[in-house]
């Protein structure tokens, strides 16, 4: 029997409905009171939080142990039931979902931990963490399935239960925004779905196979709506991914959501689309099928576009979180870039800095919200100084930075270098060298972003950093334990990894070399 | 079992619907139990027929010559009949609480007892003379409902509604006329009846009556240009709107459409002409015009209307495919959308009954006072959607696979329209609940203070469907092999 390995999914989804359901109860008896939103959540007792973060606390590493156990066991595969006559809920773990299950469920942990004391000021702290683990749950099912049907089933789940973290504090400018992330995503997906009809029809199956599935006699004489059907799914999960054009709910939903929110939202959900896209390219419809047509030069022409213009508008972005929401849209591009390579090298490079963004994006958000939580600053401006006061923060900051931007030996440099191999080998015409051009100017405008802020926040310079740390900044100090031991950990793995890289390359080359 | 039991089940809704009025009950109560018996014994009746298939026509009476009003039941028509069945119990139950601030209600419980004999007179008509009879009588009884109120704008929609059936079953009487001269019997065959020889070279004659004859029958499915009536109908009060015009009434109008298809006409002489361009292309149109204008309106029940204007296109779609396939398409989306269409019409017609609220702006934080409500309200937008899981899923997927399968450009384009009908479904549908829960900080819910959820004769419908949408939903399996096995016999 299989079954335990969905374990790590049904584990966290009951604990987060029985959190939600309790705490939607105690909304219905405190509601004829006439109060708003954040009264009620803010009133409970310090008990009643100890108990809520025991429960999250204990779910949350059963089920990452659990995840990354099943993960680790061997390729095991469920089939739960069949949707349909043909189309089984299926379940079956290899490579990707190994790696997938594995940052996902490290970042998961140690954000939750973090969000322990950072959710006190944003309220109705049981809703949350009651999503937070569903999501969870639905994220590792996301990533063990097997099959697209069941991708597509949790790639939904995923969007429904997510787009609450976002409109979380209850204001309208949160609604809004959470609204934009639901129909993007959902346009998304549904676009997903339009390419998925046509592929059940071409392909043997939809059953993810290394190398693809599709049937060659039956799609000889249908090549052209195939691919169009397969760039509509491109683009479809590219929504997610935040590519172009689909890539405007990033910025909304990432400053109003909480800090933790957006730290995994950033570093996992969105590469939920990442997820999609290769195991519809890879696994599905087959790198050669694609190879040299139109949608593959389409694909990589809107990964650069993405990938410079989101550098372009982090650099020129003042609110400290968005500018963070923009450099994801950018640094996401970059794996989907590797993916639309085809190539080995191409693709290693997308994993790498799969995992690698995965950690140092969350990194960047959880200082973000240190920030907001100590200080309540969220513009870049105001962060001058903030280094003398708040000295660990701004170096796991700094650490993080550093691996984005992709200086030697922090992580990104390894995934960039994997990036620009593979697309200087790859037989792509001009984009060969344009691509890494365009990956260089990034990284350029990256640090051009980031950086600023370690630098003024150690070098505030005379008259403006005196007046500032003076005046606002006063009282602020580090934050607890419970908040930079988890940024800690996740700013040091985020140079770590870069510095011993190989156990990883060579898992993923491995991996790699098996599919193409 | 004897055939007979088909003519009981229709007749006895009529014969003890109509003197409802006449009848000395002592109290609201004594009513209510009488209504529902009738209901209940005619679905009993009903489960029976349907489980036991009887074999054989049964024939009422002759016209002159072969014309004669006649029933049987096939595949198709236990579809359709199964859907009422089921549903018209439920819905009498419901009504029972909702009708009592409405008014008038032996008439409105004679009506409506009656429209079910008579919509099951459709499903089992056995010829397109019975059926046609059945259609029309079924727009004339259904007229009072929608005038129920009687203020000025329920009569005037009543008014439109009746121009736009009789105007429908004209055209719809012409493709009869057509299928009684050139067809080799009246009698529905699957794969069509039409007399090749006498039909000899006026191909395109056949062609342009099709089309006279498919618009004539999707008045009654609301399918663009005759849409506009279905919206105004919705000043009917809400059991009328939730049971009539998203199920009964509405999809009549998409099985009459099915039997002259597949039955009549026959797919092998429709398939690849323009007749099928122009029928497709207007319900593609219907699927996406249908939606917009739901987005569009701000009065809850008649958004929902514009939804099953949409949604029934998605049905007359899979018919206009003329495949099997898009036969088993639609008749998936029938029964699916007839669970979750009147499940949400019953959450809208439980806020206007609680909170006498109509626009959907002033259901700000409701979801809090009426959570049961609400959270199935939100179910059945998931469902509309199409969000897997859910049954709405299953009939996209079955609709769109057709679709591919016809490989007709035009096929493609309708995916596309599907997909964006969901996505403008859940803009529509989720922005309500999003208000609903989510009213924003500086709400004052003592302002909706009276407001809670219905009583159990109101909710116990609504849980139905919701278990129904979640298991066609998870396990389709059954059931749409079942609609498979009827439509292969159309080769």
């Amino acid at each position: 029997m299989n079954g335990w390995i969905l374990l790590p999914v049904i584990l966290p989804v009951l604990s987060g409905i029985f959190l939600l359901l309790t705490s939607f109860r105690e909304h219905l008896g405190k509601t004829g009171s006439g109060s708003g939103l954040s009264a009620v959540g803010n009133g409970m007792d310090e008990p009643e939080r100890h108990r809520l973060h025991l429960l999250t606390c204990t779910v949350l590493v059963i089920s990452a142990i659990l995840a990354v156990t099943a993960a680790f066991s061997g390729e095991k595969s469920v089939t739960l039931f069949y949707l349909m006559k043909d189309i089984p809920i299926y379940f079956h773990i290899d490579g990707i979902s190994r790696i997938f299950v594995t940052f996902t469920s490290l970042v998961w942990v140690a954000v939750g931990i973090y969000a322990f004391v950072y959710m006190k000021h944003e309220g109705e702290e049981k809703r949350f963490f009651g999503f937070y683990l569903l999501v969870y749950g639905v994220l590792v099912a996301l990533d063990f399935a097997g099959n697209l049907v069941t991708l597509y089933f949790f790639y939904e789940l995923m969007t429904l239960t997510s787009a609450p973290m976002v409109l979380h504090n209850g204001s309208r400018e949160a609604i809004m925004a959470a609204l934009k992330y639901l129909f993007y995503s959902l346009c998304g997906a549904y676009m997903g779905l339009f390419g998925m009809f046509f592929l059940y029809r071409y392909c043997d199956t939809l059953t993810f196979m290394p190398g693809g599935t599709l049937n060659p006699a039956l799609a000889q004489d249908h090549r052209t709506i195939l691919l169009i059907a397969v760039f509509a799914m491109l683009v479809g999960f590219g929504a997610k991914a935040g590519m172009l054009p689909l890539h405007a709910w990033l910025p909304a939903a990432h400053p109003v959501a909480p800090s933790p929110a957006s730290a995994v939202f950033s570093g996992i959900v969105v590469k939920g689309g990442v997820l999609a896209a290769l195991r519809t390219v890879y696994y599905v419809v087959g790198p050669d099928f694609i190879r040299g047509t139109w949608v593959q030069t389409t694909w990589m022409v809107l990964a650069l576009i993405t990938v410079f213009m989101g550098s372009m508008l982090a650099y020129r972005e003042p609110v400290f979180k968005k500018r963070l929401a923009y450099s994801t849209v950018s640094q996401i591009s970059y794996i989907l870039f590797g993916l639309s390579l085809l190539t080995p090298t191409g693709m290693t490079g997308a994993l790498l800095h799969t995992v690698f963004h995965a950690i140092i994006k969350s990194t960047l958000f959880l200082t973000a919200g240190v920030f907001i939580f100590e200080c309540g600053k969220t513009r870049v401006e105001e962060l001058h100084g903030i280094g003398k006061r708040m000295p660990k923060t701004l170096w796991c900051y700094t650490f993080a930075s550093l691996a984005l931007v992709g200086i030697p030996p922090a992580s990104g440099f390894v995934s960039k270098w994997y990036l620009a191999q593979g697309a200087l080998g790859a037989d792509v015409g001009v984009f060969g060298w344009l691509g890494p051009a365009v990956l260089l100017i990034s990284a350029l405008l990256t640090a051009g972003y980031l950086l600023p802020v370690t630098m003024k926040g150690f070098f505030p310079g005379k008259e403006a950093g005196d007046a500032e740390v003076h005046s606002g900044t006063e009282a602020v100090k580090e934050p607890s334990a419970k908040m930079l031991v988890p940024l800690a950990v996740l700013a040091a793995l985020s140079v770590i990894l870069g510095i011993l890289p190989n156990p990883l390359i060579n898992y993923i080359s491995q991996l790699v070399s098996g599919l193409m | 079992m004897n055939a007979g039991i088909m003519v009981a089940v229709i007749l006895l809704p009529i014969i003890f619907g109509a003197p409802i009025p006449l009848l000395p009950f002592k109290t609201r109560k004594q009513m209510a139990v009488y209504v529902e018996s009738i209901v209940l014994i005619t679905s009993i009746l009903a489960w029976m027929m349907l489980f036991s298939q009887p074999e054989g026509s049964f024939i009422l009476f002759r016209f002159t010559g072969n014309l004669s009003v006649s029933f049987r039941l096939d595949g198709l028509g236990t579809v359709f009949a199964g859907i009422v069945s089921v549903l018209w119990p439920l819905a009498t139950l419901y009504s029972f609480e909702y009708m009592k601030h409405e008014g008038h209600e032996k008439y409105f419980f004679m009506f409506y007892v009656i429209t079910y004999g008579v919509t099951l007179g459709i499903a089992l008509a056995e010829d397109i003379l019975t059926m046609y009879f059945f259609y029309e009588m079924l727009g004339l009884v259904t007229l009072p409902l929608i005038m129920h109120t009687l203020t000025r704008e329920a009569i005037l929609a009543s008014r439109t509604y009746l121009y736009y059936s009789l105007g429908g079953a004209a055209f719809a009487f012409i493709g009869m006329i057509f299928i009684l001269t050139y067809g080799t019997t009246s009698v529905f065959t699957p794969g069509g009846v039409i007399d090749l020889a006498r039909l000899g070279d006026k191909k395109d004659f056949l062609l342009v009556i099709y089309v006279f004859c498919f618009c004539g029958f999707s008045v009654k499915a609301a399918m663009f240009p005759f849409s506009s009536w279905l919206p105004k109908a919705g000043v009917a009060p809400t059991p009328v709107t939730a049971l009539l015009h998203a199920v009964a009434v509405v999809k009549a109008g998409a099985f009459t459409v099915m039997r002259v298809t597949y039955y009549s006409f026959g797919t092998e002489l429709l398939r690849g002409s323009w007749a099928q361009t122009v029928v497709l292309g207007l319900t593609v149109f219907t699927i996406v015009y249908g939606c917009s204008r739901a987005l569009k309106e701000t009065h809850l029940k008649r958004r929902l209307a514009w939804s099953t204007v949409s949604n029934l296109s998605y049905i007359l779609f899979g018919v206009a495919l003329m495949t099997p396939l898009g036969f088993v398409g639609a008749m998936s989306h029938m029964i699916f959308h007839a669970v979750m269409k009147i499940c949400s019409f019953f959450c809208a017609g439980a806020v206007i009954y609680k909170s006498g609220r109509n626009y959907i702006h002033e259901l700000r934080g409701f979801g809090r006072r009426m959570p049961k409500v609400f959270v199935i309200f939100t179910i059945s937008g998931m469902a509309l959607m199409g969000v897997p899981g859910l049954c709405g899923f299953i009939s996209k997927w079955n609709l769109a696979k057709a679709a591919v399968q016809s490989e007709n450009p035009l096929a493609y384009v309708g995916i596309a329209a599907l997909l964006v009908s969901a996505i403008l479904t859940a803009l529509y549908m989720l922005t309500i609940s999003v208000r609903a829960f989510f009213p924003g900080r500086d709400f004052d819910y003592g302002t909706i203070s009276d407001v809670e959820d219905p009583n159990w004769m109101m909710m116990l419908p609504l849980v139905i469907f919701v278990i129904a949408m979640f298991v066609f939903g998870l396990h389709s399996e059954p059931i749409v092999a079942a609609l498979e096995s009827i439509a292969s016999i159309m080769n």
